[in-house]
């Protein structure tokens, strides 16, 4: 006993060793730094009309091909001697990993040292926690000086998304089309049994059991009439179809934002719509194991296959070469898959959500020393066809123009056609071809996809843009929000398929049990919070 | 007569149920390289389980066409080797006087070991002692930061520990030294696990990227796990792909691809084991007993 | 410093010199960083850094343990090493003594090479594999259920049922990898005691038991000492992908709710409350245990 309480007394002397080395350490790496910074702010001073750098963050993918590199292509060439050398600035390019974007840039933004001027996050909790902590500049002043071609392209609705508390602390993207949903059907079904395409959700139901009974496919009892996932695109269009009418009030305290979208938990209709999903299910009318496919892996296979008569996707990912449409046609000879929009609601309209007007948030760290710089830099991105040159490359070596919409040149070398590559990610302040109007944007969109499929793919981009419910906004971010929306889009998920797979008798408890789980882990702090915010707003 | 009975049936069934395991290992390997030699229609339909279907080597072809594969292949073979001698290193050095339980001071520098087992910093602060070190973008950061696992020290001491202190004391006799005694006789009777250790420190090297993320930017110093997550990530659902805007072709690499540089950063590896199994051979002890 | 001292240090000290490197390592690399503990007391800024963000003191624990999913989590996280213990623990072991058993070598080496093979597919894969084989609907199981006119089973969507699959799969995943370390130990077993043993007329179990195990009882302790230290600590991965919404009520663990709050939520301060509450509790249990194995089987870590 004497002999073990001597070794942890020794132990806690180490251990106390070692912590004052520690310390000593730190505390010496940290005055190394403070240094580091001074020494360059002075250099910067002394040597004033030499070329100052500045840096911008980019995405890396690891798709660059070979030979090029993300911080040294063709765009960044075309960056540095358009604008850089022009202005005397040393373009430096600081690539983050794409899919660990916000983990980096929290560690980057903590370490206080390499952050580039200009960062960027499609996270806008990432956004608002920045703003927060008081580490972004305010940009509504630099924005005026410098910047009056940036203000003009991205317009007040846009900009509007990349204020904090009233002031601008970020500079949104802005997006080219706000369309996400659309549905389809099995033409070739509905035209073997003689029916029309459904207009009504009602209409779709007696539809589906159509299909289930009669089984046009010739699935041999494989079919299934509704393919579901466990994911927005499928869920979204017919649960807010649901969704009664609400007062603005309510629209603004009962929507649940959770990650980067909203959800009616709480407003009235939601749970019919449960209970539809529940009796479908319970028919054996939609996918049994939707629950498990959250990457719609099982969805595409299905419909792939033939097998799946209706559902709802994002618009255009069925056209995409090699994608859903192309394998059914070669699986299924003669399958017709029509862009269509059923799912109703009581005023026989289409509602479904859209995407904000944004893309990124881009930001300038406060720590920035070349935030002119950094707005110029946007600001010429903004003018002239600079844009459209970073996002389609030279005009009749890349792309050709078609009434105002450049058409990429399908036969053009590899290496002229590895020139964009990265467009996405250098052309940061605009989400999709930007061409003056979402008429035309859309048109670039349809010119993307394999010829055959252009005529449904414009149909379905229409579809997605119509009857679209605009994403709630408040003038200040709802801090609970930040705080328990991940848990809570797991939680909703849970009501989703809990309720589905429930026993029709089941249905009402599980549906209670499941709520009120939903509430006790952030559901009511949000609800509260948004009440209150909406009283502030109003007043 | 009768034990020799039940012997041979213990064998039968031992053997039968061992071959049975081995087809349930191998079966996903199999899929996945089924998979990386199956066109895009029939991966998508879900067509492909053990046996490619519209057999073709097109993913193959660009993997090994792509020369920052074979770039990545390389800096990750020298990445892990430099790594795995210096952990087996640093681990020997340190086993050996901790497996002396008679050692005073021993129970405290245990005791600071196994509390690095269960308390960290966060990434927040390593990534500054990283930085401060001056080790950011170089392949230093990949090897330093890991060099001793305490779980993996613990394995070596009980190890050392095992070996008969008879051996130890003879040499002592004999006046070797300390050092003498860790290389002449300690070493060369602990292959086996030294064989296994260097696997385990290989292969978690070789497996491991999340590092790199964070401390890497130069693409030549990307490790082929970074490049293969980078892939599949990339692939993302169409969801992803809309919300960032994109048009159309080309974002989506073809599932067999995917496939392909799985098995081409997972077969490398693979072979270091039975590469391995020669220092696996029972009796190395008691031979040196005997001698 | 009596005259004993030195002459001890005289005979020893390569010993110490031995331990300078290692230790050194430890404490720059291990301790250096460790202050960032002290986040679990900040209210943490990013652009504060540690040291400039506010004292909250204990304000973050109060946070973490009024959260009813922490206690969820906390009571998934051991019940999933739990059960990996009675099951997943012993596996290799056993795997282990039957390859050490066979008969011919050229199976022996190729078996083991093949059954580590899963321990480098990642959990993405596996995943995908678990969910193609393990499917309600079109599982390749289910379809033979299916098909000899049974009901389908719902491996994946039934909690007690997900439970007996995510132990499968750890077991699959894992067994062959971890054979590796005990067939290096078995090496160590002097053949001769298997000669001296079928002279007696022991039989093959009765070898395995008198002289087979206690051949592997050092690592085995080690191992289930190690093990019991990290009851509280369990991978991300696995129960991340094999899980799913619908048994959510299982398979959410501590890890997958520090990634939601540190990673997904950037509330650093939280997640490393739960990292220290994890660390301290974790370090309890490898005392405990070590002290135990010290008391029943003559052998201790520290």
């Amino acid at each position: 006993m004497v002999k073990a309480a001597k070794g942890k007394k020794k132990a806690i002397a180490l251990l106390a060793l070692t912590l004052v080395s520690t310390m000593l350490f730190s505390a010496c790496s940290g005055g190394g730094n403070g240094n580091a910074q001074n020494n360059k702010e002075n250099g910067g001073e002394a040597a004033a009309g030499n070329p100052v750098t500045l840096k911008v963050e980019v995405f890396d993918r690891g798709n660059s091909p070979s030979g090029l590199s993300i911080t040294d292509n063709y765009l960044t060439n075309f960056v540095q001697d358009n604008f850089g050398t022009p202005n005397n600035i040393t373009m430096e390019f600081v690539p983050v990993p794409r899919s660990e974007e916000v983990q980096k840039l929290n560690v980057l933004m903590a370490s206080g040292s390499d952050v580039p001027d200009i960062v960027f996050t499609y996270d806008s909790g990432t956004f608002y926690r920045y703003a927060q902590q008081g580490g972004l500049t305010e940009l509504g002043e630099l924005l005026d000086q410098h910047g009056p071609n940036l203000k003009a392209f991205l317009g007040e609705e846009t900009l509007a998304y990349g204020e904090f508390e009233g002031k601008q602390f970020a500079l949104p993207a802005k997006r080219a089309h706000l369309g996400k949903y659309s549905s389809f059907i099995r033409q070739d079904w509905l035209d073997k049994l003689g029916l029309p395409v459904p207009a009504t959700t009602e209409e779709l139901y007696n539809t589906l059991k159509a299909f289930k009974e009669q089984d046009p496919g010739q699935t041999g009892g494989k079919v299934i009439p509704l393919g579901m996932a466990l994911a927005p695109a499928q869920y979204e269009p017919l649960i807010w179809s649901f969704i009664q009418p609400h007062s603005e009030e309510e629209r603004y305290t009962l929507t649940q934002q959770l990650g980067s979208r909203d959800y009616p938990t709480l407003l009235p209709g939601f749970k019919d719509a449960l209970a539809f999903m529940n009796k479908l299910y319970n028919e054996g009318l939609m996918s049994a194991d939707f629950g498990l496919d959250e990457d719609k892996k099982k969805l595409n296979e299905d419909a792939a296959n033939g097998l799946v008569g209706f559902f709802s996707e994002d618009d255009m990912n069925p056209f995409y070469p090699d994608g859903l449409y192309a394998t059914l046609q070669k699986n299924v000879p003669g399958a017709k898959l029509s862009a269509v929009d059923v799912y109703s609601n009581a005023e026989g309209k289409h509602p479904k959500p859209e995407y904000a007007p944004v893309g990124l948030y881009i930001m300038i760290p406060k720590s920035s020393e070349r935030a002119v710089e950094a707005i110029k830099y946007l600001d010429w991105m903004a003018s002239g066809d600079n844009l459209l040159h970073m996002q389609n490359g030279v005009e009749g070596e890349n792309y050709t123009l078609q009434n105002g919409i450049p058409v990429v040149k399908a036969d053009a070398p590899e290496d002229v056609k590895n020139r964009i590559y990265n467009q996405g990610d250098m052309a940061i302040i605009s989400n999709g071809k930007q061409l003056g109007d979402s008429e035309k944007n859309v048109e670039a969109y349809v010119y993307g996809m394999p010829e055959a499929f252009h005529e449904e793919t414009r149909r379905a981009l229409t579809v997605s843009r119509s009857d679209t419910i605009k994403p709630v906004r408040f003038d200040r971010p709802i801090e609970a929000q930040g705080k328990y929306g991940t848990g809570l889009l797991d939680k909703f998920h849970e009501i989703i398929v809990k309720t589905t797979m429930a026993k029709p008798d089941q249905f009402e408890s599980v549906y209670e049990t499941a709520m009120k789980d939903y509430m006790a882990n952030g559901g009511q702090a949000i609800l509260d919070e948004r009440k209150k915010a909406y009283e502030a707003m109003n007043k | 007569m009768r034990e020799q009975q039940a012997s041979r049936t213990f064998d039968v069934v031992n053997t039968t149920a061992i071959f049975l395991f081995v087809l349930l290992c191998l079966a996903p390997f199999i899929h996945i390289v089924a998979v990386s030699l199956s066109s895009a229609r029939a991966i998508m339909s879900g067509e492909v389980s053990l046996i490619p279907v519209e057999l073709n080597w097109n993913a193959y072809k660009q993997v090994f066409s792509d020369m920052s594969m074979m770039r990545s292949l390389g800096f990750t073979v020298m990445m892990t080797v430099l790594f795995t001698v210096m952990c087996m290193f640093m681990s020997i050095t340190a086993a050996y006087p901790l497996a002396k339980t008679k050692l005073k001071g021993r129970k405290p520098v245990m005791f600071i070991i196994v509390i690095t087992m269960f308390f960290s910093g966060g990434i927040i602060p390593e990534y500054m002692l990283v930085r401060n070190l001056g080790l950011l973008d170089s392949v230093w950061a990949l090897v330093l930061p890991g060099l001793i696992s305490p779980f993996y020290l613990i394995i070596l001491i009980t190890f050392f520990q095992n070996i008969p202190d008879s051996l130890e004391e003879s040499a002592e006799i004999d006046g070797s030294s300390h050092f003498r005694t860790l290389v002449s006789i300690i070493i060369p009777l602990s292959l086996p696990v030294i064989a296994t250790l260097s696997l385990f420190y290989a292969v978690g090297r070789w497996n491991g990227f999340t590092d790199t993320l964070m401390y890497i930017t130069s693409p030549e110093m990307y490790p082929l796990q970074l490049k293969l997550y980078q892939l599949v990530q990339n692939n993302m659902v169409s969801e992803l792909m809309q919300m960032e805007g994109a048009t159309g072709q080309s974002m989506l690499q073809p599932e067999s691809l995917k496939a392909a540089s799985v098995i081409f950063a997972t077969v490398p590896i693979l072979i270091v084991y039975p590469w391995l199994q020669r220092y696996f051979v029972s009796g190395v002890m008691l031979g040196a007993v005997k001698g | 410093m009596t005259l004993k001292g030195t002459s001890y240090l005289r005979r020893y000290w390569q010993l110490y010199a031995l331990l300078i490197l290692p230790v050194s390592y430890f404490i720059i690399f291990k301790y250096g960083p460790m202050y960032g503990i002290i986040i679990a007391f900040k209210d943490f800024n990013f652009f504060q850094g540690i040291g400039g963000s506010e004292w909250i003191g204990f304000d973050g624990f109060r946070e973490v343990f009024a959260m009813p999913d922490f206690y969820k989590t906390l009571r998934n996280t051991f019940m999933l090493n739990f059960f990996d213990l009675l099951v997943s623990f012993p596996a290799p072991l056993i795997l282990a003594i039957m390859l050490y058993e066979l008969k011919f070598a050229w199976f022996k080496k190729l078996s083991q090479t093949i059954l580590y093979i899963p321990h480098f597919i990642s959990w993405v894969i596996i995943g995908g594999i678990v969910y193609q084989v393990f499917g309600t609907q079109s599982g390749m199981i289910n379809n033979i259920v299916v098909s000899l006119g049974f009901e389908a089973i719902p491996f994946l969507t039934d909690k007690k049922d997900w439970l007996i699959t995510y132990l499968a799969v750890g077991v699959w995943q894992s067994a062959g990898w971890g054979t590796i370390i005990y067939l290096a130990a078995l090496t160590g077993i002097n053949r001769e005691l298997f000669e001296a043993a079928e002279v007696d007329g022991a039989g093959r179990m009765r070898k395995i038991w008198s002289i087979t195990l206690p051949s592997l009882k050092p690592t085995i302790v080690t191992l289930l000492i190690i093990n019991l230290g990290h009851m509280i600590s369990i991978g991300f991965e696995r129960p991340y992908i094999i899980g799913n919404t619908a048994v959510r009520d299982y398979s959410d663990v501590l890890s997958t709710f520090v990634y939601r709050m540190g990673i997904e939520s950037g509330q650093y301060t939280l997640a490393t409350v739960v990292g220290l509450f994890q660390a301290v509790v974790g370090l309890i249990f490898v005392l405990g245990a070590n002290y135990a194995s010290k008391k029943l089987a003559d052998q201790s870590i520290l």
